[in-house]
């Protein structure tokens, strides 16, 4: 029992945390909303402390089979911790756009991110798909927040018409899995796959279902339809969370499902992952260009993010596979400094379009100092945390013998390095329209001082991230 | 401190103070830029002193485990190659911020990018580990796009993001280049003097050789700048501010070609004696194409742009010889040429930033209006031309003598390529400084003293070299033989 407990404690302390805020909120209603989502922030803040603690821990599967403690999970965890953690911080920039509901704003966050770890912490199929969706429907609402404005009605419109799609999916194909394993577990399904044998083709057509809702979540051709839209009518905070945090939580799926249940059959396919990875980094990157709006321009840019991903799961190989890891570490805190960047911008201007960030540099040199940093960090340069993850996918492809993927990976470098540079070109060498200073709130400004340190930080000193990283590949 | 740590750490750290200072505080910014451009400087004077002549090998190397796990350290030092154009990028870096005391706007952002794009560069050169190399490299390329976008003139928006991405598409295909050659070594490992002695006991196979020699060929080869794909850099030598002019010009195309040697050649050898005689060509024809293009320009930051790019082709032409002739006078040429560009950069910007106009027939008669900044920039054309007496002359005197012997007719092609510098820069002399003065240019003003100085500083290198070469010669042959040691000894006597 007490083994329970301390595995379940993360779960334990988000489930606490979200009763006391539910109870505030109630009590509060309206009135001290703000000071409702720093009580959120601090809350999450010890559950990294926890974590840590728990990797201590022996790490098996409890409850019947339905809950792994392992370095996998544990390491998304704290990736979805920290996303949670800087995207309340960012949902203060909103007050303005929302007429009511703050509270329920920030708890709904707080679903998502239960979702995301018991996610992380599945190890059967009907656990992973309950908590997927928790995750997914929690982002519907979130989504389509903004009740007054059109944009974000219909993004969450369609998110929860594709999403929706996406799910029946996932669940057309667990079901085939089950129909051909016997079994929803992870362990028994893994025993019963390790002798290596071919696979039937009702368990291949079911894997392929999987795969197809996986991709759905991560956002890769020709599963990617609904980002463009959703990404630009979401409220910003939502976006920003839906782009780190739903996009892990969908290659953490990718990990469990293709990597630990089919890893003797993975290399069968391999082709398709490799194609999709291609194909996506190609159309993510080069729909960016003609972007205007920089929420999109990012939707299209997350599209690409996820090819790169998607290298290191094709490699299937312990440095692919870590490269992941250390990517959507480097990928969380730079995508939400730009995002933070773009809420504290769209909080004064009201705009998201690029042109309205000329001149940036001379409004708020922070601002633009941060975005700036962040962007090339998107985009891979050193000595930025994005720089370095991207590196080790490429390493990964190449030592594997996937030399065009990784070509194709390295053009779009280029690619992506011409889109990002026009916004910095647009902030720093374009005269502003309207002079006038942008304040920056504190959570905002700490949020981005955090991401800073964490681009710089990982991109310099590498090491303690990829050691964790690769703790997490092979300690499950 | 490790000196040649110092070269790369002292801009970075300037750097980070330059953050620290209130912006309007303009003096002390320039102040620290100084300093942390002056002491690399000392220490890559005090290096070239201290060099052990005659040692082959690397020196004052410094080595930190960075990711065992992967196989890179942090690890540098210099050799006989690398301390001389360290010397080079230290006297280009501290002439320019000199130089730079005319930048009036966004100061302090303007010396953080520069001096980053310093310790960039500098960390290319002393680098002994691939990964450190590539993460310089492209540190290098990168604080280039706000500083011609920004602080440029005329063509600026397309300039720089043609340049940036430019050199960045050259540099991931030599990362991926760098990565095959990694797998494929078997050393596991991004240390570059243990691959060294790895590849010479397990050479990688012949075929392999060939087929990644071109990647890092053109990677490292579009900063060079090679033909075809030179197109960027006349454009932003001209966009960019004087101080950018110089350091681009004169050191970081110097990136390319250093590159090409300490890895491409170095590491592939088989590679490199198949591929060299397309070197030679595309060496021909950055010297003519370019020397022609360069006649044809009315604007003297393109003649002097083009002109870079034609003289290149004279580094490129002594590394394709293979034999230590042609490599030492390669590299030679590499110092020289990019002290004289420097210094022609810095005359024509001293004299833009007052006219406002660049095209040369619009001067006239300068020199009687600026006779310091018209003596800095003859004295740059003649040693451009190749006069005897500059450092110019006897560097391109080796490499002629080394390509007779390799590839006869690129030698006279070459030897024609002086011709024609020879009249596009006397042209630009005659037409821009000589003459009747142009009446609207009676307000110019000379170099005041303190202005002077880094003219002084770089004319003083390109003679004091040009006089007594042997006193860099002497370092750079150390080295040239290990760099062709990998190849078939039967193969160079070939050449020879």
């Amino acid at each position: 029992m007490t083994g329970m407990i301390h595995a379940l404690l993360p779960e334990l302390w988000l489930g606490l945390l979200f009763g006391v805020l539910l109870l505030l909120d109630l009590k509060w209603g309206e009135t001290r909303s703000s000071t409702l989502s720093m009580i959120a922030a601090a809350g999450l803040l010890p559950v990294f402390p926890i974590l840590v603690w728990q990797s201590g821990l022996p790490f098996r599967d409890l409850i019947g089979g339905m809950y792994r403690l392992d370095a996998l999970a544990l390491f998304f965890k704290g990736i979805f911790a920290a996303a949670a953690l800087l995207v309340i911080l960012m949902t203060r920039e909103l007050e303005r756009d929302i007429p009511r509901g703050h509270g329920e704003f920030t708890l709904l966050i707080l679903t998502a991110a239960f979702g995301m770890f018991l996610a992380a912490s599945s190890a059967n199929f009907v656990m992973l798909f309950v908590s997927l969706e928790l995750m997914a429907i929690s982002f519907y609402v979130l989504t389509a927040y903004l009740q007054t404005n059109a944009g974000s009605l219909e993004a969450g419109m369609k998110y929860l018409i594709l999403g929706s799609l996406a799910s029946g999916l996932l669940l057309y194909g667990i079901a085939f899995i089950y129909g051909s394993t016997g079994s929803m577990q992870f362990s028994k399904i893994q025993e019963i796959m390790s002798h290596g044998q071919a696979m039937p083709v009702p368990l291949r057509f079911g894997l392929l279902l999987v795969i197809a809702g996986i991709l759905f979540k991560v956002a890769a051709v020709p599963f990617q339809f609904w980002v463009p839209d959703v990404y630009q009518g979401a409220p910003t905070p939502v976006t920003a969370f839906l782009s780190v945090g739903s996009k892990s939580a969908g290659f953490l799926v990718a990990f469990r499902v293709v990597q630990e249940l089919f890893i003797l059959q993975a290399k069968q396919w391999t082709p398709l992952i490799v194609w999709v990875a291609g194909l996506t980094i190609l159309y993510g990157n080069l729909a960016a260009i003609p972007q205007r709006n920089i929420k999109r321009l990012l939707g299209y840019s997350s599209i690409g993010h996820a090819g790169y991903i998607l290298i290191g799961i094709a490699t299937a190989s312990r440095l692919g596979s870590s490269a992941v890891n250390f990517y959507l570490a480097s990928y969380l805190f730079t995508n939400l400094a730009v995002f933070l960047v773009i809420a504290a911008f769209s909080r004064q201007t009201g705009s998201d379009e690029i042109r309205s960030y000329a001149g940036l540099s001379r409004r708020s040199p922070f601002l633009a100092a941060m975005m700036f940093v962040a962007l090339l960090s998107l985009a891979g340069v050193p000595p930025l945390a994005g720089f370095f993850g991207k590196f080790l996918l490429l390493m990964g492809a190449v030592t594997e013998g996937y030399l065009a993927l990784a070509i194709i990976g390295a053009a779009a470098v280029v690619v992506s390095l011409y889109y990002y540079l026009q916004i910095v070109y647009t902030m720093y060498a374009d005269k502003p329209e309207d002079p006038s200073p942008i304040a920056v709130s504190l959570p905002v400004r700490l949020a981005l001082w955090v991401c800073l340190a964490a681009m710089l930080g990982m991109g310099i000193w590498q090491g303690p991230l990829l050691q964790l990283s690769l703790a997490a590949i092979s300690g499950s | 401190m490790n000196p040649v740590t110092g070269i790369i750490l002292f801009p970075t750290i300037g750097a980070m103070i330059l953050l620290l200072i209130p912006q309007r505080r303009e003096d002390w910014i320039r102040r620290v830029s100084a300093a942390a451009t002056l002491i690399p400087l000392g220490l890559a004077l005090w290096m070239v002193f201290h060099f052990p002549r005659g040692v082959a090998g690397y020196h004052w190397v410094q080595r930190i485990a960075w990711l065992p796990a992967l196989g890179i350290q942090y690890q540098v030092g210099v050799d006989g190659i690398s301390v001389v154009l360290l010397l080079l990028h230290t006297l280009c870096g501290f002439t320019g911020v000199l130089v730079s005391y005319r930048i009036k706007e966004r100061v302090k952002e303007y010396y953080v990018f520069y001096l980053l794009l310093i310790g960039g560069v500098a960390g290319v050169f002393a680098s002994l580990d691939l990964f450190f190399f590539y993460l310089f490299y492209e540190m290098a390329v990168i604080p280039m796009f706000p500083l011609i976008g920004i602080w440029g003139s005329g063509e600026k928006a397309y300039a720089t993001m043609k340049l940036t991405l430019y050199l960045t598409a050259g540099a991931v295909l030599a990362l991926i280049g760098l990565l095959s050659l990694y797998a494929i070594s078997g050393a596991h490992t991004f240390d570059l003097i243990f691959l060294e002695h790895f590849l010479r006991q397990n050479p990688i196979p012949g075929d392999m050789q060939r087929f990644l020699f071109p990647f890092l060929l053109v990677g490292f080869g579009v900063i060079a700048p090679i033909w075809p794909l030179h197109s960027w850099s006349p454009l932003g030598h001209a966009a960019a501010p004087s101080a950018v002019s110089m350091l681009h010009a004169g050191v970081l195309m110097k990136l390319g070609s250093y590159a090409i040697l300490r890895i491409a050649v170095q590491l592939l050898p088989e590679g490199a004696y198949t591929w060299m005689p397309w070197v030679a060509g595309i060496a021909i024809m950055n010297i003519v194409y370019g020397g022609f293009v360069a006649m044809a320009q009315k604007d003297i930051k393109f003649v002097i742009g083009y002109s870079s790019s034609s003289h290149m082709g004279y580094v490129l032409l002594g590394i394709a010889c293979l034999n230590p002739i042609g490599m030492n006078g390669a590299v030679l040429l590499m110092f020289a040429h990019g002290l004289m560009t420097a210094m022609a950069f810095a005359a024509v910007g001293h004299i833009y930033d007052q006219t406002h106009t660049r095209v040369i027939s619009e001067w006239g008669g300068l020199a009687r209006q600026v006779p310091f900044i018209a003596t800095a920039f003859v004295m740059a054309a003649l040693a451009s031309a190749g006069l005897p007496g500059f450092a110019n002359f006897i560097s391109e005197l080796l490499v002629f003598f080394a390509s007779w012997n390799s590839y006869r007719w690129s030698a006279l092609a070459a030897v024609f390529g002086i011709v024609i510098t020879a009249f596009y820069m006397l042209r630009a002399v005659r037409t821009g400084f000589f003459g009747p003065l142009n009446p609207r240019w009676a307000h110019l003003q000379d170099a005041t003293v303190f202005e002077r100085v880094p003219y002084l500083i770089l004319l003083a290198g390109l003679l004091i070299v040009g006089c007594w070469p042997k006193f860099l010669l002497e370092i750079i042959s150390t080295s040239t033989p290990s760099v062709l040691s990998h190849l078939n000894p039967l193969q160079v006597v070939a050449k020879l």
